[in-house]
């Protein structure tokens, strides 16, 4: 039985119909202009300002108890890690070798056609906080804000591939929304064979799907999926995916084709902010007809 | 006995801190959806017992800083809290009396208020989110409710 305190039994409260119109027309009006208007950017990031503390007190045990699993790790442990890193370097460096060359080759390309795309593009990291958002929508916080340059739509990246994108900016934090949230589509194209289509999230965290491909569309378990840099947000080239599965029904007219995400998105700490540079948005050109042979 | 004027205003602010940390603490994916709105109840707990403290001022605000830090369109939280509030200071008298059962029995029906003008606005705003685990919470937070409500009077008498 929760027992309250006598002494506020007789406490009338005046005014309570008055005092609740007011404070709900307020929150209605609140509702309304930051839906409608863009003029609450400002109060918003004064108000993360305030929330910042909250955010970091609650952050801090977690990161305090990493720092501290990873300063009591054992000799073989970091002698193992080392090893595995050594390896990994090892593959990356020989990838690297043919970078250089490709990457020249590919500004050479551009040359002829008059097109100066860039391929490397300026970026900066975030770290994710310990701080989870509305459970029932896929978005992390990242303690990079306005302060650092970071501006709303801005593609993120992780070391696997697409991250996700700039949903909300702080002072000091910004809000990512990750490419699996049901509200999140991302134009792409199949590696394989340039075809474009776009992905969408499902708002489970590993996986994608790609609703608007016909049943006769070339698509193969295993094709890795690229930003095609459609849509001028994502960067061209970078990995989203591979294909999962592909289901065809031939009652149906489009395809259901499952894609799992190359970023690893429920587990990656360090993100990446990229500033697209403005011609940087290109695609394969779509590949030419045979010519009809005329009679 | 105690003199009406003196209102006791250090547990209110420390109580709903608290409350606001829990909101954000950082959970388990699978237990994330089963996350009670702590903040919620902890102002409906002191729209009953001590409106004067409070009120809805502590209603309205304390949805605001929900919105500000779940990143959703400001002013949703803030509305729900705002109208459920209002509703549980209403019944505060009655509730007050009622056997534990009643109280989670309210406590349910206020709070699944408050989902519902969250799930108005949501799709209101033009991103609804229809999945059933957000009417969870609800339930478990009237379950939770004997327990929060003996641990906050306890913090109010002293």
């Amino acid at each position: 039985m929760v027992t309250f305190r006598s002494t506020d039994a007789s406490g009338r409260t005046t005014g309570l119909l008055f005092r609740c119109v007011l404070y709900a027309l307020l929150a209605l009006g609140l509702i309304i202009v930051d839906k409608r208007y863009d003029h609450l950017g400002r109060i918003r990031r004064l108000l993360s300002v305030v929330a910042y503390p909250v955010q970091v007190a609650v952050s801090s045990p977690f990161e305090g108890w990493n720092w501290f699993r990873d300063s009591v790790t054992t000799r073989d442990a970091l002698r193992a890690d080392k090893t595995k890193l050594e390896a990994e370097l090892r593959v990356a460096q020989f990838r690297l070798q043919r970078y250089e060359a490709l990457e020249a080759e590919a500004q050479r390309l551009r040359a002829l056609r008059d097109n100066t795309a860039a391929v490397t593009d300026r970026f900066i990291v975030g770290d994710v906080m310990s701080v989870d958002l509305d459970a029932f929508r896929e978005r992390v916080l990242v303690d990079k804000g306005a302060g650092d340059g970071i501006y709303v739509g801005q593609a993120v990246l992780d070391s696997g591939g697409v991250f996700g994108q700039v949903a909300r900016v702080g002072q000091m934090t910004s809000e990512v929304i990750l490419v699996s949230d049901a509200a999140h589509a991302i134009p792409v194209q199949i590696n394989r064979n340039g075809l474009r289509t776009i992905a969408v999230g499902t708002g489970e965290t590993n996986r994608l799907k790609l609703p608007y491909l016909p049943t006769s569309a070339d698509v193969l378990a295993g094709d890795l999926l690229v930003t095609s840099g459609l849509g001028g947000v994502f960067p061209a080239g970078y990995p989203v995916g591979t294909i999962a599965e592909v289901k065809r029904d031939p009652a149906q007219s489009l395809a259901d084709v499952d894609v799992k995400p190359a970023a690893a998105l429920d587990r990656s700490k360090e993100l990446l902010f990229v500033w697209l540079k403005p011609q940087a948005a290109e695609v394969l050109p779509p590949p030419k007809p045979a010519p009809v042979p005329k009679k | 006995m105690m003199r009406e004027g003196r209102i006791r205003r250090l547990p209110v602010a420390l109580s709903s801190l608290v409350a606001l940390a829990l909101a954000v603490l950082p959970l388990p994916a699978v237990l994330d959806a089963f996350r009670p709105d702590f903040l919620v109840l902890v102002v409906f707990y002191w729209c009953i017992a001590s409106p004067r403290a409070g009120g809805l001022s502590l209603a309205f605000f304390s949805g605001l800083a929900l919105d500000v830090i779940n990143g959703v369109v400001l002013g949703q939280h803030a509305l729900a809290l705002t109208l459920m509030g209002a509703w549980a200071t209403h019944l505060r008298l009655r509730i007050r009396v009622f056997s534990v059962l009643s109280q989670c029995l309210t406590i349910f029906a206020l709070l699944t208020g408050y989902q519902f003008v969250l799930f108005w606005v949501d799709g209101a705003t033009g991103n609804p989110v229809t999945t059933f685990g957000r009417w969870l919470a609800p339930f478990i937070g009237a379950l939770l409710w004997p327990l929060l409500g003996n641990i906050l009077s306890k913090a109010h008498e002293r």
